[in-house]
C-alpha cells in the first residue's frame, strides 16, 4: 500500500474538444458538439476526479477559429460542479492585462475555495489582427512581456494580506487599511498601482504552470514555475529537460524539489494489445491525410504534396527551429522525432494527429501504468499532462484501469488528502512579499 | 404606440443584487453578512431565488479598479451562477475604455453558450481611477470615451455576428467540423479599432447577447438609441421618468429601430416593512449606521465646498454645486442627486439619508402593497417598462419582496406567472437578432 509520505505521481487532464486525436470527433458515438456543451465538459472533469486526479487544464486558441469555450468562463463553472479538483487556466500574457488577469483568477480562486493555476503562455499565434493591429512581439520580446507580467499579477494577489478584510460592524470599519497595498509598480513594460479590487486569494498565489519549452521557456520555467507542462519525445529527452530545468531553479532562490514536471501523455487505450492497435487503425482512418500533407509542407516550408506516403521523410531542406517564431521547442521535437525515428510521412501524419507531437502511447492500461512508473522513476517526470485520444472512453479507461495499478504500487493517492491545487501538488504556501518586509501602506 | 394592449403588457424585473444591499449602512444590519460576497453558493442561492421568482435577469455592477475586497469578477461569477440555474438572464457590466472589443465579445459568447443564451451586457465607458491600474496615460474625457464606446460595441456586435447559421457543421461523414465558408473575418477598420476577426465562438441560442445601457447623459442617450436593447437609468420623479422615457423612445426611428426594441428600466429601491411604521424604523435604523462625516465627505465630490462644513440640519448649499459639465464621472446622475433637493428645499441630513438609500435612484418606503401601487402606477403612465430592483438590505428585503410584492403584482396581471423561454431575449421579449448597422 501507499506510503503516504513517499513521493507520488501528479496528473492532469488536459481538456480539449472531443479528444486529442485530431479525428476523435468522427467516431460513431462522438458528439462533436460537446466541446462547446458545458454539461459535456462538467462530465469529463467529474471523471478526473472520481479518479483522484490533481487537475484538469484547459488549453487556449485565442484568436483562431478552433471553438472552444473560454477558459476563466469554462473554469468558472466547472469550478461549482467539482469539490477537489484543480482547474488550471491559459491564459497569454500579450494579449491581456496584469490587472485583469489577477484580479480573474483570484476570484476563480475564490470561487473554486483555492482550486486555481495560471498557465502562462506568450502567445505564440500572433493575434494581433484582432488587437487593433499591434505588431505581435518577436520570441525573445514575449518572453520579456511575460516576465514582468507575471512579477505584477503575483504582486497584486500580495497586495491584501490574508486579514487585511476585517468587517466589524460596531465600529464601522471594513479594512485594516496597513494591510493593503499599494504596489506602485513602474516597469519598462506596465505601470499598475494596485491594490486589486478583491482580497488575497485563499492559495494565496494561485498555482503557476509554464509550458514553453524552448530556452526562454525554461528560464521562465526556473524562475516562476511550480507545475510545468512539456512535450517529450522519449525516455531520454525527457531526462535531459528534467535535469536542465530543475538544474536552473537554485539560480532563482528555488528549490528544484518545488518544481513539478508533466510532460503531455497522449493514449490510446485498450482491454488488450490488439485492441488498442484496432482503435489505432479506425482513429487514423479518419484523418483529413490531404490537410495533414499541407500543414506539414507549412511547417517544413516544403511541399510534400507530391512525397510518397511511405517513403521516410527527408528533412534535410526544412526550416530550422531558430526561424520559428511560434512554438519553437516543439518544432525542433517534431523534426527530432522524424530523424530518430525514421519516420515516413504517413507514420508522422499519424503521430501527430495523436497528440500534435507530445509523447503518444498505444496499449494496455498495465503497460500504460509501467511507462508513468518508468519516466516517474528515472529522472524524467513528477507526473503527466493527460492527453485522452478520445472523451471520455479513454479518461475513463485510465480512471477505471490505470489508476488502481498506480495505487497498488504505491505511487498515487487513494483519496484527496489536501483541499487546494497546491496541496495536491505538495506545494506549500508563498508568503506574503508585503507583510514578510513589512512595507508601509 | 406599443404592440402590447395593457393587459398583456409585463413588467421587465431584473434584480440587483449587490453584496449586502443597496443601503449604505446595510453592511452593518446585525442580519447581513459582509463575507457572504467571496462565497459562490451565495450567490447562487440568491440568483435562485430570484429565478423562483421570475425575475428576467439578474445584475452586477462593476468597475475596473474598484476597491473592495468581497466582490466576486462578474464572469467568473456569472459563470458558475450560469450552471445552477437554467432560465434567468446574467447581466454583467464591463467598461470599454479599459477592455479589448475581442476579449470582451469573447466572453461574452462563452457564458452565452455556457448559460443556453442568458448573457446581457451592461456598456458602460469607465471611471477615471482605473487608469492608473492599466498602463495608461490618463483617462479620455468623456465625449471621447463614448465617441469610442460607440465603435467598440460595433465591433462587438460584428464579432458576435462573424458565425452564420449552421456553420458548425460536424459532418462526420465528409469529415467537416465546420464550415469555413460561413465563418466571415469582419475586417474592421475604425478610428479606434482595427479587428479582423473572426471571432473563434458560435452564436449561443439567443442569437447575440442582450445589450444593456447605462449611461443617461447626451451621448449614452445616443449610444443606447443606437445599440441597447435595454437601458438602465436613474429617475427620481414620475415627471422625469415621462420624459426620460418620450425622449430615449423617440430617438430610436432615427436609428431605423421601433419603439419595442429597447425598454427602459429605471432603478428603484423599495424599503418595505409589513406595516408602514416598521419600514419606517427599517429605514431609521439603517440611516443610524452610516458614518455621516464619510458619507458626507463623498457626497461633497458634487460641491466646490465639503459638507462636513455646514450645518447637518441647514439647508444644502446648491450654489455651491458643481454643474453636471464639471463633473466627469457619470454625468447624468449629477442632476437626478440634486435635483429633488433644489425640489423640496432638502437639508444636508435630508439629502444624505436620500442618497444612502438608492445611491440616486428613486426609493420608496412603505408597505408591499404600497410597493406595488408605486411600481403599477410607474408602469401604466408611460414613464417604464420595468425597474432594476435594488434591495436595500439582503436577503432580508428582497425575499419580502418576492414573497409580498411580486404576487401582488401577478394578481394585477403585470407580471409573467412562468417563463416564456430559456432564454434572456425571449423572456424580455426582443427580436432574435439585431441587424447589423454597417461598419463605419
Amino acid at each position: 500500500m501507499s506510503n503516504p509520505t513517499s513521493r507520488q505521481l501528479h496528473f492532469n487532464v488536459f481538456l480539449f474538444n472531443t479528444g486529442h486525436h485530431e479525428a476523435s470527433w468522427r467516431t460513431a458515438s462522438a458528439r462533436p458538439a460537446d466541446r462547446l456543451n458545458i454539461a459535456a465538459v462538467a462530465e469529463i472533469a467529474q471523471i478526473a476526479e472520481q479518479g483522484l486526479l490533481d487537475a484538469v487544464f484547459a488549453a487556449d486558441f485565442q484568436g483562431g477559429r478552433a471553438s472552444w469555450l473560454e477558459p476563466f468562463t469554462l473554469l468558472s463553472a466547472l469550478a461549482v460542479k467539482t469539490r477537489h479538483i484543480g482547474l488550471i487556466a491559459t491564459v497569454d500574457t500579450t494579449y491581456n492585462e496584469p490587472y485583469h488577469l489577477a484580479r480573474k483568477f483570484a476570484s476563480l480562486d475564490h470561487i473554486s475555495k483555492g482550486r486555481a493555476g495560471w498557465n502562462i503562455i506568450t502567445g505564440a499565434g500572433n493575434g494581433s489582427h484582432n488587437y487593433s493591429n499591434r505588431v505581435h512581439p518577436s520570441h525573445a520580446t514575449r518572453y520579456k512581456i511575460a516576465d514582468e507580467f507575471v512579477d505584477v499579477v503575483t504582486k497584486l494577489w500580495d497586495s491584501w494580506e490574508d486579514s487585511a478584510l476585517n468587517y466589524d460592524k460596531a465600529r464601522g470599519t471594513r479594512y485594516d487599511d496597513a494591510k493593503i497595498h499599494e504596489i506602485n509598480h513602474i516597469g519598462k513594460r506596465f505601470s499598475v498601482k494596485g491594490p486589486l479590487s478583491i482580497a488575497r486569494p485563499p492559495q494565496g498565489r494561485p498555482l503557476l504552470v509554464q509550458s514553453g519549452s524552448s530556452e526562454d521557456g525554461r528560464e521562465q520555467a526556473a524562475k516562476w514555475g511550480e507545475l510545468i507542462f512539456t512535450a517529450q519525445g522519449s525516455l531520454a529527452e525527457a531526462q535531459a529537460f528534467y535535469r536542465d530545468v530543475k538544474a536552473r531553479a537554485p539560480r532563482y532562490g528555488r528549490n528544484p524539489d518545488d518544481i513539478r514536471i508533466a510532460p503531455g501523455l497522449c493514449f490510446v487505450l485498450g482491454g488488450s494489445d490488439r485492441e488498442a492497435r484496432e482503435r489505432e487503425e479506425e482513429l487514423f482512418s479518419f484523418i483529413d491525410k490531404d490537410r495533414a500533407i499541407a500543414n506539414l509542407s507549412d511547417r517544413f516550408g516544403l511541399d510534400l504534396t507530391r512525397h510518397p506516403l511511405d517513403a521516410p521523410l527527408n528533412l534535410d531542406n526544412a526550416r530550422p527551429a531558430v526561424e520559428v517564431d511560434g512554438v519553437r521547442s516543439r518544432h525542433q521535437l517534431i523534426v527530432d522525432l522524424v530523424l530518430r525515428e525514421k519516420l515516413s510521412l504517413r507514420q508522422l501524419i499519424g503521430r501527430l494527429a495523436q497528440g500534435r507531437g507530445h509523447y503518444s502511447f498505444v496499449g494496455t492500461p498495465v503497460q500504460l501504468a509501467d511507462l508513468a512508473q518508468q519516466w516517474f522513476e528515472n529522472g524524467a517526470a513528477d507526473g503527466f499532462n493527460l492527453m485522452p485520444a478520445v472523451f471520455n472512453r479513454d479518461l475513463e479507461l485510465f480512471v477505471d484501469h490505470v489508476v488502481p495499478i498506480l495505487q497498488k504500487r504505491g505511487l498515487f493517492r487513494t483519496r484527496y488528502e489536501a483541499t487546494t491545487l497546491r496541496g495536491h501538488l505538495g506545494l506549500g504556501p508563498v508568503p506574503n512579499r508585503y507583510a514578510a518586509t513589512g512595507l508601509p501602506a | 404606440m406599443s404592440r402590447h394592449n395593457s393587459t398583456s403588457r409585463k413588467l421587465k424585473l431584473i434584480a440587483f443584487l449587490g453584496w449586502t444591499g443597496h443601503h449604505a449602512g446595510s453592511w452593518r444590519h446585525p442580519s447581513s453578512n459582509p463575507n457572504a460576497g467571496l462565497d459562490i453558493d451565495h450567490h447562487i442561492a440568491e440568483a435562485q431565488e430570484a429565478e423562483r421568482a421570475l425575475f428576467d435577469a439578474v445584475f452586477i455592477a462593476d468597475g475596473d479598479g474598484w476597491k473592495s475586497g468581497t466582490k466576486l469578477e462578474p464572469f467568473t461569477q456569472l459563470s458558475a451562477v450560469a450552471v445552477h440555474t437554467s432560465h434567468i438572464g446574467l447581466i454583467n457590466t464591463v467598461g470599454t475604455v479599459y477592455n479589448d472589443p475581442y476579449s470582451l465579445a469573447r466572453y461574452f459568447a462563452s457564458l452565452d453558450l455556457i448559460s443556453g443564451g442568458r448573457a446581457g451586457w451592461n456598456v458602460v465607458t469607465g471611471a477615471h481611477s482605473a487608469a492608473e491600474q492599466f498602463t495608461r496615460g490618463g483617462h479620455p474625457s468623456h465625449a471621447d470615451r463614448y465617441e469610442a464606446a460607440n465603435e467598440f460595441v460595433e465591433v462587438v456586435k460584428q464579432l458576435w455576428a462573424s458565425w452564420d447559421e449552421g456553420a458548425f457543421v460536424a459532418d462526420k461523414q465528409r469529415g467537416i467540423l465546420i464550415d469555413p465558408a460561413r465563418v466571415n473575418e469582419i475586417n474592421f477598420r475604425g478610428r479606434h479599432y482595427q479587428v479582423r476577426g473572426p471571432l473563434d465562438l458560435p452564436p449561443s441560442p439567443q442569437g447575440h447577447t442582450v445589450i444593456v445601457q447605462a449611461g443617461s447623459s447626451e451621448p449614452g442617450k445616443e449610444l443606447a438609441a443606437r445599440t441597447a436593447e435595454l437601458v438602465f437609468t436613474a429617475q427620481q420623479t414620475l415627471p422625469a421618468a415621462q420624459e426620460f422615457y418620450r425622449d430615449l423612445k423617440g430617438r430610436l426611428a432615427r436609428y431605423g429601430r421601433s419603439r419595442d426594441d429597447l425598454f427602459i428600466t429605471p432603478g428603484f429601491a423599495p424599503l418595505i416593512g409589513e406595516t408602514e411604521a416598521e419600514a419606517r424604523d427599517l429605514e431609521h435604523e439603517l440611516n443610524s449606521y452610516v458614518d455621516t462625516r464619510r458619507a458626507l465627505d463623498l457626497l461633497s465630490e458634487r460641491f466646490t465646498v465639503n459638507l462636513n462644513d455646514y450645518p447637518i440640519d441647514g439647508p444644502v448649499p446648491l450654489d455651491k454645486a458643481k454643474s453636471a459639465d464639471d463633473f466627469d464621472n457619470v454625468k447624468s446622475r449629477q442632476d437626478v442627486v440634486l435635483d429633488p433637493a433644489r425640489r423640496e428645499g432638502f437639508t444636508i441630513r435630508q439629502l444624505l439619508y436620500r442618497a444612502n438609500g438608492g445611491h440616486g435612484h428613486v426609493t420608496h418606503t412603505g408597505t408591499p402593497l404600497q410597493i406595488a401601487d408605486f411600481i403599477d402606477k410607474w408602469f401604466n403612465s408611460n414613464a417604464v417598462d420595468g425597474f432594476v430592483i435594488e434591495p436595500p438590505l439582503l436577503p432580508q428585503q428582497f425575499r419580502l419582496f418576492v414573497d409580498k410584492v411580486i404576487p401582488e403584482l401577478q394578481n394585477r396581471g403585470l407580471f409573467r406567472t412562468a417563463y416564456e423561454g430559456t432564454t434572456l431575449r425571449r423572456n424580455l421579449g426582443l427580436r432574435g437578432t439585431l441587424p447589423l448597422a454597417k461598419a463605419a
